[in-house]
C-alpha cells in the first residue's frame, strides 16, 4: 500500500482495481478523496499513457503536469467536441475585442488631446454629445 | 483490384483498414504525423471511444481540437494547453488594464471639460467685481458614467489563477 496515502490506495489504483505499490507513480497526484479527477484523466488519456507522460517529466514537473492534464481531461469530458480548445477560441475572441477597443478609445484620446493643443478655450460639446450615447461596438468584419 | 490505401491510423497499427473504420474520414493517409501525435498523447482506443460517442457531423471538429491539444502537449509537456490558456489570460487582464488606464483618461478630459464649463458659469452669473468665488471644483463636478465597453467579459477566468495543488480541482 502506498505510504503516501497513509497506507489507502490512491484514486488511480482504486479504479482500475489493482494493489497501490509504494512507488506508484500515479499516487501522488490523484488522492483517494477526488476520484471524479483521476476517472475524467482515465477516460480521455488513459492511466497507462498519463504514468508514461509522468515518468518521462522530472520529477519536480510532474504534480504541474498531473495537474494540467487533469483540467484538459475535464475540460474534454465536459465538451466532447471542442474540449479546451474552446477555452482558447474564446480567450483570442475576448483579447480581438479588447484590442479593437482599445484602439478606438486611444483614438478618441488622440483627438481630445489634439483638441484641448489646438483650441484650449473651446468645449469640448459636439464630442462629448457624442459619448452621451451607450458605446455601441463598431461592426467590424469576422476574420 | 485496386483498393483504397489504409488511412493513416491503420497504417500506423498495422491493421486492415475496414470500409467503416471510424478513424478513416479524419486521418488520411497522407497525413501520418497527425494520428501519430493524437495516438501518442491520447491513444487510439480513447480517440476510437470520443468518436464513436460523437454524432458524426461533429466528429471532423473533434478531431481538429484532438489534433490541436496532442500538439500542444507535445511542444509543451508539462503544461500542454493550458499554458496556452495561461498566456491568453494573462493577456486579456493586460488588456482590461490598458483599458481602463484609456477610459480614465477619457474621464480626466470629461472632468476638466465639465469644471471649466462651471467654471465660465460662475463668471457669466457673479458680475459683482471679481469676489473670488470658489470654483467648486472638487464637490459639484458632474461625474459622467464611464462608458458601457468597461464591461466587456470577464469570464476570461476559467480556472484558479494558479495551478496550485490546493485548488478545489484536486
Amino acid at each position: 500500500m502506498s505510504i503516501i496515502n497513509g497506507g489507502r490506495r490512491c484514486a488511480a489504483c482504486k479504479y482500475l482495481r489493482r494493489r497501490c505499490s509504494e512507488d506508484c507513480i500515479l499516487a501522488p497526484y490523484f488522492h483517494p478523496s477526488n476520484p471524479y479527477r483521476f476517472a475524467c484523466v482515465h477516460k480521455i488519456f488513459g492511466a497507462s499513457n498519463i504514468a508514461r507522460m509522468l515518468q518521462h517529466l522530472p520529477v519536480h514537473k510532474r504534480a504541474q503536469a498531473a495537474d494540467a492534464m487533469a483540467w484538459e481531461a475535464y475540460w474534454r469530458v465536459q465538451d466532447p467536441v471542442y474540449g479546451s480548445s474552446a477555452i482558447i477560441a474564446h480567450l483570442q475572441h475576448e483579447i480581438s475585442k479588447a484590442q479593437n477597443e482599445l484602439e478606438i478609445t486611444r483614438a478618441q484620446i488622440a483627438i481630445l488631446q489634439n483638441f484641448q493643443q489646438t483650441q484650449p478655450n473651446q468645449q469640448l460639446q459636439a464630442f462629448w454629445a457624442l459619448e452621451d450615447e451607450p458605446f455601441v461596438q463598431p461592426d467590424l468584419p469576422h476574420i | 483490384m485496386g483498393g483504397t490505401p489504409p488511412c493513416a491510423s491503420c497504417k500506423l497499427l498495422r491493421r486492415r483498414c475496414a470500409k467503416d473504420c471510424i478513424f478513416a474520414p479524419f486521418f488520411p493517409s497522407d497525413e501520418p504525423h497527425k494520428f501519430a501525435i493524437v495516438h501518442k498523447v491520447f491513444g487510439a482506443s480513447n480517440v476510437s471511444k470520443m468518436l464513436q460517442d460523437l454524432p458524426f457531423q461533429q466528429r471532423a471538429d473533434a478531431v481538429s481540437s484532438l489534433v490541436y491539444e496532442a500538439n500542444a502537449r507535445i511542444r509543451d509537456p508539462v503544461y500542454g494547453c493550458v499554458g496556452a490558456i495561461s498566456q491568453l489570460q494573462s493577456q486579456v487582464k493586460q488588456l482590461q488594464m490598458q483599458l481602463a488606464m484609456a477610459h480614465a483618461e477619457i474621464l480626466c478630459f470629461q472632468m476638466q471639460n465639465d469644471s471649466s464649463s462651471l467654471v465660465n458659469q460662475q463668471l457669466e452669473v457673479d458680475d459683482d467685481g471679481g469676489e473670488n468665488k470658489s470654483f467648486l471644483l472638487n464637490n459639484n463636478m458632474i461625474m459622467t458614467s464611464v462608458p458601457q465597453s468597461m464591461n466587456f467579459s470577464s469570464s476570461s477566468s476559467v480556472f484558479p489563477e494558479s495551478l496550485k495543488r490546493e485548488s478545489l480541482w484536486i
